[in-house]
C-alpha cells in the first residue's frame, strides 16, 4: 500500500475549507489532513495520473496529456479532467 | 497617567455628545426582533460561520493553461476559450442538505486569483513581484489597510496553510503551482500592461504620488474592473443555454465576413459570437458536472430524504443547463448558477441580483397557482440563497478587499420602486425576501428599498421591522431622486422615463441603469426588470478630501511621507475663498491626471480581458453582436468619480473660516504648527483606537489644548447651522458639476459618487489632523452626509436639514447612516416612527439612509469578546457585515457614532 490516506484525498469528502469538510458517508465533520476511514474512495488527482510527471520543483509537475506538456501540481483534482486515467489500473 | 480627549473636555466645560435625544436605558438593550432560520438554512449557514476563506490555484490553472496555447488566436475568442477550459473543469461539491448548488470552487467559501489582472500583489511580501507593486504604488493602500482578525478571515499562516492577500488560506502544497501561474503573466497582466502605458499619460507623475500618499485609494482597472451594477438574468431565463447557443451560432453565420456600414467593429462580431459560444458551452458543462455529482451521491446516499434531495437537485441542474426554467425553484437556481458564473469570470464586488423578486414573479405566481410551491417552501429556499450569497468571497489586494471593502461583496437586491407604468412595483415575492432576511440574517445579499411615495404601507413596514432585526438592511434609496439622477445621465444614450423606473442598485449604493425586458412563460407576458449598464463604479476610486486639504495647507506636500504630491500652489491662503478655491484646483488636477490614467487601464483591460458571458447577458450585446468593450450594452455612461471625508473636508473649512478668516482667533500658521504636532497628541496607531474620544495626550503638556478645543467648537455639520451647510453647498454644487467634465474612454462624462464604504479609515489613518479638531490617524466621518461622530447636537431632523441643502440628483447617490438605539424604536408605535423619520428625509430629497439599530455597549462588549458575538451583524457603510471580520479602526468608528436614543 502508498502512503496513509487523508480525509482530503477522498472522493466522499466535501470540503468545507482548506482544513476540514464533511463526509458524504458519516455526514460528520472530518479534519482534511486526518486518516481516512476504511470506506475511503480515492480522488482522482494528477499525481495518480499516468500521464503525470514529476518535476525536480517539489509540488510541481508535467502534464503529458497534451503535446504542449504544461506544467501542473500533483494536488490538481482531476474528476472533471478528460485526459486522466488511474497510474497502474 | 495620559490625558484622555475626554479629559480634556470635561475640563473645559465641554463635550462629544455621543448620545443625541436623551438616554438610554440602563442595560444594554438587545434588538428587539430576532428570528431563526428554517434547520436546514440554519445548518447551513453554521457551515458558513465555520468556514476559511479559501484559495485554490484550479481556476487560474484552467484558464492559463488554455490561454498560453492560443497565441495569436484573437483575442476575446482566446479569453473565451480560457474562460471555457476554466469552467469545465471546476470539480463540484454539493455539501448536504444543500437545495440551491453550484459555488465559485469547491470550498464553501471559496475564490480564487486572477492573475491575468494583477499578480503581484497576493504575493509573500519580500516577492520581487510584490516590491514592484509597492513602488509603483498600486500596494501602497496594502500597507495601511487591515482585516478583521476574527470569523473566516485568515490573517496568518498556519499548519497546511498558507495566508495570502492577507484575508485567505491556500493550502502549502498549492502555492509553488500557483506562484509558477502568476509568473505566467508577469508582464502580461492588466496591471501591468496597463502601467507601461499610463505612465504616457500626462501628468503620471502626479498620478503616483496620490496613490503612494493614498489621496487615492486604487485603480480600478485591474483590481475591480466589473461589478457596481446590476446583472440581466433575462436571456437564460427566457431561452435557456442551448438556445442561446444556436442563436449565437446563428448570428455568426448572418454576420460572418460582413461589415454591414461599420469599418471599424463589423467584422468583429464573428469574433464575439464564436466567443459567446465557447463560454456559454463552459458554463453548460460546468453546470452539468455539478449534476453529475448530484446523480453519484444520489448512488452512494443511504438516506432517502437525502437519496431524493440529490436526484432533484440532479434533475433541475440537467434541466436547466439547456432549457429555460420551469418552475420558481428551478428559475432560482439558475439565477445562482449565472450569477457566479459571472463572478467567476471576472474580479468584481457589487454584482446586483437587482430586483430579484420582481424578476422571479412569473415562476411564484404560476407555482403557487399550480400548487406546487407554498410560502413556506419557497422561505426556505430564499433562506437558502441568502447563505449561498453569503458565501461568497471577492479575491483582490488587502488594499481593495480590507480597506475598500471590508471582505463584503455587495451583492444587493433591490425591492420596491414602480413599474414601468409608474404603478408601485412591490410584490408578494419580495415580503418574502424580507421575511427571509429577518429569519434568516446574513450579510449578503444586501438589500435595498427603492422608497416610492406610493409604495404600500403594509410593504413599508415590513421593511421598517427588518431594519429593527439590526441587519442594516434594507438601506432606503430615494427612487424619485435615483429616476431623475438616471435621467440626467443617461438621457442622451436614449433613456426615457419609463426605461428609468427599472432602476436598481448596483454595488452598495450605486444607482444603476436597467431596462424592462419581455419575458413570456406559459403564455403570459410579463414584463421584467434587468441591467443593462455597464459597471457604474469604476474610474476615479477614492478621493480622500481631507487628504487634499492637507495637501493645500502644506503647499502639495504629504506630511506623512514627504512626498510632494503636487506642483507647490504658492498661495498665501489669507482669505477663505482662497483656500477653498485651491481645494478644488487641486481636486481637478487629480481627477485629470487618475482620469486619465484610469481610463489607459480599463481599456488594456477591455482590449485583452472583456466580459463575455457578462456582456451576453446585458442588452443589448447579443443583438448587435459588440460586448462590453464596444459598447454594446445599453447604457455606456458609467463612470464616476467617488469621494471620502466630505463632512471633515466641509467641517475643517467652516472651522477655518470660523476661526481664521472670521473671527481672527488663531492665525493660519498657528493652526498649522498645531495640526503639524497633531494637537499635542499621540498618534491613533500609538493609542491603538481609531475614534477621536480615545485619544490621548502625549506627556502632561497642555500645548495646543486652546485651539484644539477652539477646533472642535467650531460650527459643524449636521445642525442646520447655514454657515456650514453653505460651505457643504458649494463643495456638492461644484463636485457634481466638475465631475462632468471628464470624459471615460467610453467618450462619456464621469459623474459624481459619494460613498465611503469603508475607505474612511484607511484613508483617515494615513491623514494629519484636521482643523475641525479631527486627530491624526482616527477616522474620517463615515459615508457622505453622516455627520461626524458626536457633533449633531440638535436631532435627526436637524441632520436631515443640512444633508438636504443641496440638489442630490445631480449625483450618483449620497449616503447617510444613523445609529439608533433600539429602546427608540420599540414596538409597533417604534416601528411607525422609524417610517416617518425615514419618509421625512425622502420628501426633501435625501438620496439614502440606512440604520444601525444597536446598543453600542453591545458592540463594546463585542469587541472584548468577539468569541461570543459570531453572528453579530452592523451596517457599515451601504453594506452589512459580521463585527469579527472587520478590521478595528472601523468598529472603532461605528462605536463612536452618535447612537439616537429617541428619534
Amino acid at each position: 500500500m502508498g502512503a496513509p490516506t487523508r480525509h482530503m484525498d477522498c472522493r466522499n469528502f466535501a470540503p468545507i475549507d482548506v482544513v476540514k469538510g464533511i463526509c458524504h458517508l458519516s455526514k460528520e465533520r472530518v479534519q482534511a489532513d486526518d486518516a481516512s476511514c476504511p470506506s475511503f474512495d480515492r480522488l482522482p488527482r494528477c499525481g495518480e495520473c499516468e500521464r503525470y510527471s514529476p518535476s525536480d520543483q517539489q509540488d510541481v509537475g508535467v502534464c503529458r496529456a497534451t503535446p504542449d506538456h504544461p506544467m501542473t501540481y500533483p494536488g490538481l483534482a482531476a474528476v472533471t479532467c478528460e485526459w486522466f486515467r488511474w497510474r497502474g489500473r | 497617567m495620559p490625558r484622555k480627549l475626554t479629559d480634556i473636555l470635561a475640563e473645559a466645560d465641554a463635550q462629544l455628545e455621543y448620545r443625541s435625544m436623551g438616554t438610554p436605558p440602563e442595560e444594554p438593550t438587545p434588538r428587539e426582533i430576532k428570528k431563526t432560520p428554517s434547520p436546514r438554512a440554519q445548518r447551513l449557514r453554521d457551515l458558513y460561520f465555520d468556514a476559511l476563506s479559501s484559495a485554490t490555484s484550479e481556476f487560474p490553472y484552467w484558464y492559463t493553461r488554455a490561454y498560453m496555447r492560443l497565441d495569436n488566436e484573437i483575442p476575446v475568442v482566446r479569453r473565451a476559450l480560457a474562460l471555457e477550459s476554466a469552467f469545465r473543469h471546476l470539480t463540484p461539491t454539493i455539501f448536504p442538505g444543500e437545495l440551491l448548488v453550484m459555488g465559485k470552487t469547491h470550498h464553501l467559501r471559496g475564490s480564487f486569483p486572477m492573475p491575468w489582472l494583477s499578480e503581484g500583489y497576493y504575493m509573500a511580501a519580500e516577492d520581487e513581484l510584490y516590491q514592484e507593486a509597492l513602488a509603483r504604488g498600486s500596494a501602497s493602500a496594502d500597507e495601511v489597510s487591515s482585516f478583521g482578525m476574527g470569523g473566516g478571515n485568515v490573517t496568518k499562516s498556519f499548519g497546511p496553510v498558507v495566508s495570502i492577500a492577507g484575508k485567505f488560506g491556500i493550502r502549502k502544497e498549492e502555492v509553488p503551482m500557483m506562484l509558477r501561474t502568476a509568473r505566467d503573466w508577469e508582464g502580461k497582466s492588466v496591471d501591468d500592461v496597463g502601467h507601461k502605458y499610463e505612465q504616457m499619460t500626462p501628468g503620471y507623475e502626479i498620478k503616483e504620488s496620490l496613490m503612494r500618499s493614498v489621496t487615492c485609494m486604487f485603480d480600478s482597472g485591474y483590481t475591480l474592473p466589473q461589478g457596481r451594477e446590476v446583472i440581466n438574468y433575462y436571456y437564460p431565463l427566457q431561452f435557456g443555454f442551448d438556445a442561446l447557443i444556436s442563436l449565437a451560432e446563428a448570428k455568426k453565420r448572418d454576420v460572418a465576413g460582413r461589415a454591414d456600414g461599420d469599418g471599424l467593429t463589423g467584422m468583429n462580431r464573428l469574433y464575439n459570437y464564436e466567443a459567446a459560444v465557447h463560454v456559454l458551452r463552459g458554463v453548460q458543462a460546468w453546470t452539468l458536472n455539478y449534476a453529475k455529482e448530484a446523480r453519484r451521491l444520489e448512488a452512494i446516499e443511504a438516506e432517502r430524504k437525502q437519496r431524493d434531495e440529490y436526484r432533484e437537485i440532479a434533475e433541475c441542474l440537467e434541466w436547466i443547463a439547456r432549457h429555460p426554467p420551469r418552475t420558481f425553484r428551478e428559475a432560482l437556481q439558475l439565477c445562482w448558477a449565472v450569477h457566479v458564473a459571472v463572478l467567476n469570470e471576472d474580479a468584481i464586488s457589487g454584482l446586483s441580483p437587482g430586483r430579484l423578486g420582481q424578476v422571479l414573479w412569473p415562476w411564484y405566481e404560476q407555482d403557487l397557482e399550480a400548487g406546487r410551491i407554498d410560502e413556506e417552501k419557497a422561505l426556505e429556499l430564499l433562506e437558502c440563497l441568502r447563505v449561498k450569497f453569503t458565501c461568497l468571497d471577492c479575491f483582490a489586494s488587502m488594499g481593495v478587499v480590507g480597506g475598500v471593502l471590508s471582505g463584503n461583496t455587495f451583492n444587493n437586491l433591490s425591492l420596491g420602486g414602480l413599474d414601468r407604468s409608474g404603478a408601485p412595483a412591490s410584490n408578494r415575492l419580495e415580503e418574502l425576501i424580507l421575511e427571509a432576511s429577518i429569519r434568516c440574517a446574513t450579510t449578503q445579499p444586501t438589500l435595498t428599498l427603492l422608497y416610492d411615495d406610493k409604495l404600500p404601507e403594509s410593504f413599508l413596514l415590513k421593511a421598517m421591522e427588518c431594519i429593527k432585526t439590526g441587519t442594516g438592511y434594507p438601506a432606503i434609496m430615494n427612487n424619485r431622486t435615483a429616476i431623475e439622477f438616471l435621467m440626467g445621465q443617461y438621457g442622451p444614450e436614449g433613456m426615457d422615463l419609463e426605461e428609468a423606473r427599472a432602476i436598481a442598485i448596483g454595488g452598495c449604493l450605486e444607482t444603476s441603469p436597467c431596462s424592462w425586458m419581455p419575458l413570456s412563460l406559459n403564455g403570459r407576458s410579463y414584463s421584467i426588470p434587468g441591467g443593462s449598464g455597464q459597471p457604474t463604479s469604476v474610474g476615479v476610486h477614492f478621493l480622500s478630501l481631507p487628504k487634499i486639504l492637507e495637501l493645500v495647507l502644506f503647499d502639495g506636500v504629504d506630511q506623512r511621507t514627504g512626498l510632494r504630491v503636487f506642483p507647490s500652489h504658492g498661495r498665501s491662503l489669507d482669505r477663505h475663498e482662497e483656500v477653498f478655491d485651491q481645494v478644488k484646483l487641486y481636486f481637478a488636477e487629480a481627477v485629470e491626471v487618475l482620469s486619465l490614467a484610469n481610463n489607459n487601464q480599463h481599456d488594456v483591460w477591455r482590449k485583452s480581458n472583456a466580459a463575455v458571458f457578462n456582456s451576453l447577458l446585458k442588452p443589448d450585446c447579443l443583438d448587435s453582436g459588440h460586448l462590453i468593450n464596444e459598447l454594446g450594452y445599453r447604457y455606456n455612461a458609467t463612470h464616476n468619480v467617488e469621494t471620502c471625508g466630505t463632512i471633515n473636508l466641509v467641517n475643517s473649512l467652516a472651522a477655518l473660516k470660523f476661526l481664521v478668516y472670521d473671527s481672527s482667533s488663531f492665525s493660519l500658521d498657528e493652526i498649522r504648527k498645531a495640526l503639524g504636532e497633531n494637537f499635542g497628541f499621540k498618534t491613533a496607531d500609538e493609542v491603538g483606537s481609531f475614534s477621536l474620544a480615545a485619544q490621548e495626550k502625549r506627556g502632561s503638556s497642555t500645548k495646543h489644548d486652546r485651539i484644539h478645543l477652539a477646533c472642535l467648537a467650531a460650527p459643524k455639520y449636521g445642525n442646520d447651522d447655514p454657515f456650514v451647510d453653505r460651505i457643504l453647498k458649494e463643495w456638492e454644487d461644484w463636485f457634481c458639476a466638475e465631475c462632468r467634465a471628464y470624459e471615460s474612454l467610453n467618450a462619456r462624462p464621469y459623474y459624481a459618487c459619494q460613498i465611503s464604504v469603508s475607505t474612511h479609515a484607511p484613508m483617515g489613518a494615513v491623514t494629519m489632523a484636521t482643523p475641525d479638531g479631527r486627530l491624526a490617524g482616527t477616522t474620517f466621518a463615515d459615508a457622505s452626509m453622516s455627520a461626524y461622530a458626536g457633533t449633531d447636537r440638535n436631532g435627526p431632523y436637524a441632520l436631515f436639514a443640512s444633508a438636504t441643502c443641496w440638489d442630490h440628483s445631480q449625483s450618483q447617490n449620497s449616503q447617510l447612516n444613523m445609529k439608533i438605539h433600539p429602546s427608540a424604536i420599540h414596538g409597533r408605535k417604534g416601528t411607525k416612527k422609524l417610517l416617518e423619520l425615514t419618509r421625512a428625509y425622502m420628501r426633501k430629497g435625501g438620496f439614502h439612509i440606512q440604520y444601525n439599530v444597536v446598543d453600542s455597549r453591545i458592540l463594546k462588549d463585542a469587541q472584548e469578546h468577539p468569541e461570543a458575538y459570531r453572528d453579530l451583524l452592523v451596517r457599515v457603510a451601504g453594506f452589512t457585515q459580521y463585527w469579527v471580520e472587520i478590521g478595528k479602526p472601523i468598529q472603532d468608528e461605528i462605536i463612536a457614532r452618535t447612537e439616537y436614543e429617541g428619534v
